[in-house]
């Protein structure tokens, strides 16, 4: 009796995960007790590099924001942005921002934008090898839309997914619901 | 006896599971019947395709510069599968996008294919369509047998995987499509607050 019943336990374990796990659902993590500055760069990023990128936390929150220059929601969400990284820097909050222009634009269009919106994160630029694996990457159920936020815990792990424009409010609900 | 049962009841959970797992992926999603105008005024159902072998469904956009970038390769699709029995209905979703605008955007790219406007997106919303540019490509039935980008690439030159002519290459060559879901990027669907 014991032993089905371990088993069935064993089955409402596996059926809960299969159904119920998302990303954005996915477990806190403690509150990083460290910060350093972030040094303003502008790097090509695979998909290893962004698997990487991910996974080395160094005990604090990704900010991850998916953009373009021609997406003009993303432009709109930017100082907002610029705002909420000044606003987490000591807080354990590490900002990054990907650009999914292509490599070759950015002396053309990247940086123009960024000399009108002076950045205080890192900014990379997709140079992804097939674009579908890069998104499956970052969340399975993300269509590819931008602009398209990401928050990791220390672990490396997922906990929010955000779609489309945010405004600074309803960011900074999310992120203190992490840091309290 | 209770060793037995105990086997019995950890393969039964175990079908259980993995049977609710793949009918998650599993089911083919159909396509309701909808009208809406094209530029011109003319009204444009489903229905009126119930002939077409392929029915392509293009959710585009004027201002979007990916679906921009890709229209050059619409109108080639059209060209090269109009005359194999394949339907093209372009449907721009976009709130801040007028029909003024979608005729000179329509004129100035030679698309023959009609653009329809989805006033309030409500056609967007039934396909769940996100992006610009974002296929569905749907048979007699309205079943959708392929979902997603038209290749793999904004930029043509770099492109490596035709996925959209690929699915109607199988179709029309009554194989099943062998990938029937990619994702489609491009620029977010503006839609109505509702």
């Amino acid at each position: 009796m014991i032993s089905t019943l371990k088993y069935f336990s064993i089955f409402l374990f596996l059926l809960l995960v299969n159904c119920t796990s998302r990303p954005d659902q996915a477990s806190e993590v403690a509150l990083p007790k460290t910060d350093s500055s972030q040094d303003l760069s502008l790097n090509l990023m695979d998909e290893k590099m962004l698997q990487e990128f991910i996974s080395s936390r160094n005990g604090k929150y990704l900010f991850l924001n998916v953009w373009a220059t021609w997406c003009i929601p993303c432009r709109e969400e930017f100082p907002d942005l610029i705002k909420l990284a000044e606003l987490y820097k000591t807080k354990g909050v590490e900002f990054a921002g990907l650009s999914v222009d292509y490599p070759d634009e950015i002396e053309s269009k990247i940086l123009p934008f960024l000399e009108k919106n002076p950045v205080n994160f890192p900014i990379y630029v997709q140079n992804f090898e097939d674009k579908e694996n890069a998104i499956n990457l970052l969340n399975e159920k993300w269509s590819g839309a931008i602009p398209a936020t990401f928050i990791y815990g220390a672990d490396g792990s997922q906990l929010h997914f955000l779609l489309g424009q945010h405004s600074f409010e309803e960011f900074q609900q999310v992120l203190q619901s992490l840091i309290k | 006896m209770s060793r037995i049962n105990s086997k019995m009841i950890m393969v039964f959970s175990l079908v259980l599971f993995l049977l609710i797992s793949f009918s998650y992926s599993g089911e083919m999603s159909k396509a309701e019947n909808f009208t809406l105008k094209d530029y011109n005024g003319k009204s444009h159902s489903l229905t009126d395709y119930k002939d077409s072998k392929v029915i392509v469904v293009m959710f585009i956009a004027t201002q979007c510069p990916v679906s921009n970038d890709y229209n050059g390769r619409m109108a080639a699709l059209y060209k090269d599968y109009i005359g194999k029995g394949v339907t093209f209905l372009a449907i721009n979703s976009n709130k801040q996008e007028s029909v003024e605008e979608i005729t000179q955007h329509s004129q100035k790219n030679g698309f023959q294919f009609p653009v329809l406007k989805d006033p309030e997106n409500v056609i967007a919303d039934k396909f769940n369509a996100q992006v610009t540019p974002e296929i569905f490509v749907l048979n007699p039935n309205y079943e959708i047998l392929y979902h997603g980008r038209i290749d793999d690439s904004q930029r043509e030159s770099d492109l490596k995987s035709r996925d959209l002519r690929n699915a109607l290459d199988e179709i029309l060559a009554g194989k099943p499509v062998s990938k029937q879901e990619t994702k489609a990027f491009g620029c977010s669907i503006k839609r109505v607050q509702k």
